[in-house]
């Protein structure tokens, strides 16, 4: 046995520490703190200049052909025109959705692996399932950035373009549910194949080309297999590309037809509702393999 | 010493996970192809020169040639950046431009051997017996000379910015897939375009994806341009690089 120092040589020191006093904010809060600063990852916001140049030049690419008529609506005086439809917006920008949550997925989930701050996330209120919750509905809310913000541009811009602008809403309001429909689910579906892709690599640059990748790639595999193989199961590869659902659901939700010429989904035949089935089961299944991803990582 | 760097490089890049990627997704057209033969097997001639033509020029050359030549491109001289191995590299007694041409070989072999690998798979087992099978030695040298234009570019970025990746899939999927088919003009400044101009110019199939690329002088003109200033641009910067101590 040794023996107990005596009084003298030993003591302990007041280093000084305080136990906080403050109101404790919860749960709630603390997921909605996590959903608004990764929302502002998203824009680059509160970070350097560059960090803001890719998601800002996107999501203005997105706009583009929305913006060019609401100001040639507003300006000319020619009653209607229709440069671009509502249904068949989101096949016009297809390439860059997936360069899109390519850029942005990546900043919102891979950055707390990288400087593996994760733990300490998971040390305070918040629990491992709200964290890939609150990160999905963050990539969710800044996907309709190039998602609802140019239909509902589109839709204003054709009320103008009609000079009655208040006729015009009462008569189409009913455009509004099909816009923001396919906005939520379409941004719900590729924001969580994006997020999960993001999640399980904490390389940047990794994460952002197998995001592109995987949107990018099934769009020609799925158009050469239902257009040049005869077999009618090679149709069900139109299933494969998100962004074919994406389409698929839209045509579904405005109730209009896709183009028999150039459009993959008018070739197979398959009802527009299917699309939307399929898309909610890719999402659901896509979000429930991010929340398992989070509920297993080493943190 | 050349051939040693060669020899290095080809160790330190093709033994990655990226390689194995690259070559699952080269096999992707291979497998296509296959499910058409087996699928199609009364198609007439010029089904099967369509369905080629198209699996070449938009699948091949605008997707599996660009994505291997970016991943191998942007970490044949940038990992040795990243990871600070550069420094024994530059400090043996080599002329800097060698370096420089013995990272772009090595690189543009990788690139190639995935290309090749889709090109012949989808090439062969689609056209074999058929009459456009002058397709395929077209694509297999257009390939090679689009590979080492992408390359070229991509090594040079990689010296220039660490985000050449990033940069490098906005150059392939932005300016090549999506603004060349708004602006006519932007195929002169598209190795896409110069691929398939030359691809065109050696085969007699007259496919209509084909054509309406670019002529096979200013492409193979525009090319050497690329692929020389793209090997000055890199020279440059090796040589300028300063060998210090940054971790």
């Amino acid at each position: 046995m040794t023996t107990r120092p005596t009084d003298e040589t030993s003591s302990i020191y007041d280093l000084g520490y305080r136990s906080y006093e403050g109101v404790r904010l919860g749960r709630r809060y603390a997921v909605l703190a996590l959903y608004r600063e990764s929302l502002r990852a998203a824009f680059g916001l509160g970070r350097s200049t560059a960090a803001k140049i890719a998601p800002a030049i996107l999501i203005g690419i997105a706009l583009f052909p929305a913006l060019i008529q609401l100001i040639l609506g507003a300006i000319l005086p020619i009653g209607e025109i229709e440069l671009v439809r509502h249904d068949d917006y989101y096949s016009g920008i297809k390439f860059v959705m997936a360069l899109y949550v390519g850029v942005v997925a990546p900043d919102i989930v891979g950055r707390d692996q990288r400087t593996r701050s994760l733990t300490l996330y998971f040390t305070r209120a918040i629990t491992r399932y709200d964290y890939a919750l609150g990160k999905l509905a963050a990539m969710t809310t800044a996907m309709l950035a190039i998602t609802l913000v140019p239909q509902l541009l589109l839709f204003v811009g054709n009320a103008l373009a009609t000079d009655q602008f208040g006729d015009f809403i009462r008569e189409n309001w009913d455009e509004l549910p099909p816009i923001f429909g396919s906005a939520l689910l379409g941004s719900w579906l590729i924001a969580a194949i994006g997020t999960l892709i993001a999640a399980q690599t904490p390389q940047r640059a990794f994460a952002t080309v197998g995001i592109i990748v995987a949107f990018i790639l099934p769009i020609p595999i799925a158009a050469i297999l239902v257009e040049q193989i005869d077999a009618g199961w090679a149709d069900y590869a139109v299933y494969l590309s998100p962004l074919d659902l994406v389409d698929g659901l839209t045509y579904w939700l405005f109730g209009t037809a896709p183009p028999a010429s150039d459009s993959l989904i008018a070739l197979t035949d398959f009802s527009t509702a299917t699309f939307a089935g399929v898309a909610v089961v890719v999402a659901l299944a896509a979000s429930a393999l991010l929340v398992r991803r989070y509920i297993r990582v080493q943190a | 010493m050349i051939g040693v760097i060669v020899g290095v490089t080809l160790r330190q890049v093709g033994r990655q996970r990226r390689m194995l990627v690259l070559l699952v997704l080269a096999l992707v057209p291979v497998l296509i192809s296959i499910l058409y033969r087996f699928t199609a097997d009364n198609s007439s001639e010029r089904d099967a020169i369509e369905f080629a033509s198209g699996m070449l020029a938009t699948f091949v050359v605008p997707i599996v040639l660009p994505l291997a030549a970016l991943l191998v491109g942007t970490s044949a001289l940038g990992q040795d950046i990243e990871e600070g191995t550069i420094a024994y590299l530059l400090a043996k007694p080599l002329a800097r431009w060698k370096v420089v041409v013995a990272k772009m070989l090595s690189a543009w072999l990788l690139t190639y051997l995935v290309t090749l690998v889709a090109v012949l798979g989808s090439g062969l087992i689609v056209l074999t017996g058929h009459e456009g099978i002058s397709l395929v030695p077209a694509f297999v040298v257009a390939c090679a000379a689009g590979a080492l234009a992408y390359v070229a570019i991509f090594i040079a970025l990689s010296l220039r910015f660490s985000r050449a990746l990033i940069i490098g899939l906005g150059y392939v999927f932005v300016w090549e897939a999506i603004i060349s088919q708004f602006i006519a003009g932007v195929r002169f400044l598209s190795i896409r375009a110069y691929t398939v101009g030359i691809a065109d110019a050696l085969t007699d199939v007259d496919a209509e994806i084909l054509t309406r690329s670019l002529d096979v002088t200013p492409a193979i003109v525009l090319l050497v341009l690329l692929v020389a200033l793209g090997g000055w641009y890199a020279t440059r910067a090796v040589t300028r690089f300063q060998i210090s101590e940054r971790v």
